[in-house]
């Protein structure tokens, strides 16, 4: 499984997004506000899950801010932790 | 010291007087020092109290919760002795700054154990309130030598001064915008991996109102926000219930009153969280009810609508 499809996966599991499939969720779709619609609580959560299932540590905002932008972003920023 | 204000939810520094009135006990702190700044500001009081309409409302608030079985002349007294003891905190804030931290005695109960909750480099997060004095708070905390992070929020055209401002010097702490990118979670949660200190207000909702669980407070719910537990319950960093009170003219004691461990909860439901909300709000009612007239959170907490952008007062 990508990193994308993962991704999708435990968004779901783990924030318990309700009636929603990973099919549904769009790679370029925005996480936060309109889109998925997570919010900013969310976001915290959001940096446990990828640290708990890829383990890849977001530590500040200065990384946070361009990679918690869409799956594909997030997806990208977890690739390239994981091959540094 | 209140005003007027256009807007009915607005609450900032120019709600507690115009400049030249804040500058006019600038001065009298300068040339007579913090017992004459007093002593202008039980007039000053009086006449707010007994003209100002908006005065008692924003007071009224916590007071018709705190004191219910009064009225009438016993809630003017109320009032006034509440606004009395606010003026007196801002008064000794500014002195802080113009006549230097010497001019106060600051004790710290639970210095020990606040050392160890630093020792164990979880980050930790200072729960307090709107009340006593937390800029006394925050220099109390020099001795666990940690970068000190604030959540808050200042209005633009804010007259009022901080005690650093009047002294000077750099803001000994960072703030964090609770507007800012995802309200201010990332740059939260940033402070905490890296063992700094992160404090917030837990008596105030400073960004969404989905952030907020209702919790019983002065016998009414009470929606009060959850984000720094939510905080806690990522990092594992420990939540300490913290609050200063004046104990005298030129004393202040600031103590820690609880120390909080937020297990870890997964999802997005807010109602995990509101047994540990609860047990804030209890630690906080007790204050209010041993120190009734240091409690200067004006807002209405119990209406669920505090959600504007305000400073930490």
């Amino acid at each position: 499984m990508d990193i994308k499809q993962k991704l999708k996966q435990v968004l779901i599991e783990e924030l318990n997004l309700e009636d929603v499939t990973p099919e549904e969720i769009g790679d370029e779709e925005p996480l936060f506000g309109e889109g998925l619609g997570l919010d900013s609580l969310d976001a915290v959560e959001l940096v446990v899950v990828v640290q708990k299932h890829f383990g890849v540590e977001i530590k500040d905002m200065e990384e946070g801010r361009p990679a918690l932008q869409t799956i594909s972003t997030l997806a990208a920023f977890i690739e390239a932790k994981q091959q540094g | 010291m209140l005003k007027q204000s256009n807007d009915k939810n607005s609450w900032s520094s120019r709600s507690i007087g115009s400049g030249w009135q804040h500058r006019a006990f600038y001065l009298t702190i300068k040339l007579g020092g913090r017992k004459a700044a007093y002593l202008m500001l039980y007039f000053v009081v009086a006449w707010y109290v007994l003209f100002s309409p908006l005065a008692r409302a924003r007071a009224g608030h916590y007071l018709a919760r705190r004191f219910p079985e009064s009225s009438g002349l016993q809630r003017l007294w109320h009032c006034y002795r509440l606004i009395l003891e606010f003026g007196k905190v801002l008064i000794d804030r500014a002195v802080v700054g113009i006549l230097g931290a010497e001019s106060f005695q600051v004790c710290l109960d639970g210095r020990e154990e606040l050392l160890e909750l630093c020792a164990e480099n979880r980050g930790m997060i200072l729960m307090t309130a709107h009340v006593g004095c937390w800029q006394l708070a925050m220099s109390a905390l020099e001795f666990l030598q940690r970068p000190v992070n604030m959540l808050m929020r200042r209005e633009d055209g804010d007259i009022d001064r901080h005690y650093y401002e009047h002294a000077g010097i750099p803001c000994p702490y960072q703030v964090i915008d609770p507007t800012g990118y995802l309200g201010g979670t990332l740059e939260m949660l940033g402070v905490l991996k890296q063992g700094q200190i992160l404090s917030v207000m837990g008596d105030r909702l400073l960004g969404s109102d989905k952030s907020s669980t209702p919790v019983d407070f002065l016998g009414e719910p009470a929606p009060l926000p959850f984000s720094a537990y939510k905080l806690a319950s990522a990092t594992g960093a420990p939540l300490v219930i913290f609050f200063t009170r004046k104990t005298g003219p030129d004393s202040y004691r600031v103590q820690l009153a609880k120390v909080l461990r937020v297990p870890q909860i997964k999802g997005r439901s807010t109602e995990h969280f509101a047994p540990y909300v609860q047990e804030f709000a209890v630690v906080l009612e007790e204050f209010s009810r041993q120190h009734p007239y240091q409690f200067y959170n004006f807002h209405n907490m119990w209406s669920g609508s505090q959600s504007e952008p305000a400073e930490q007062e």
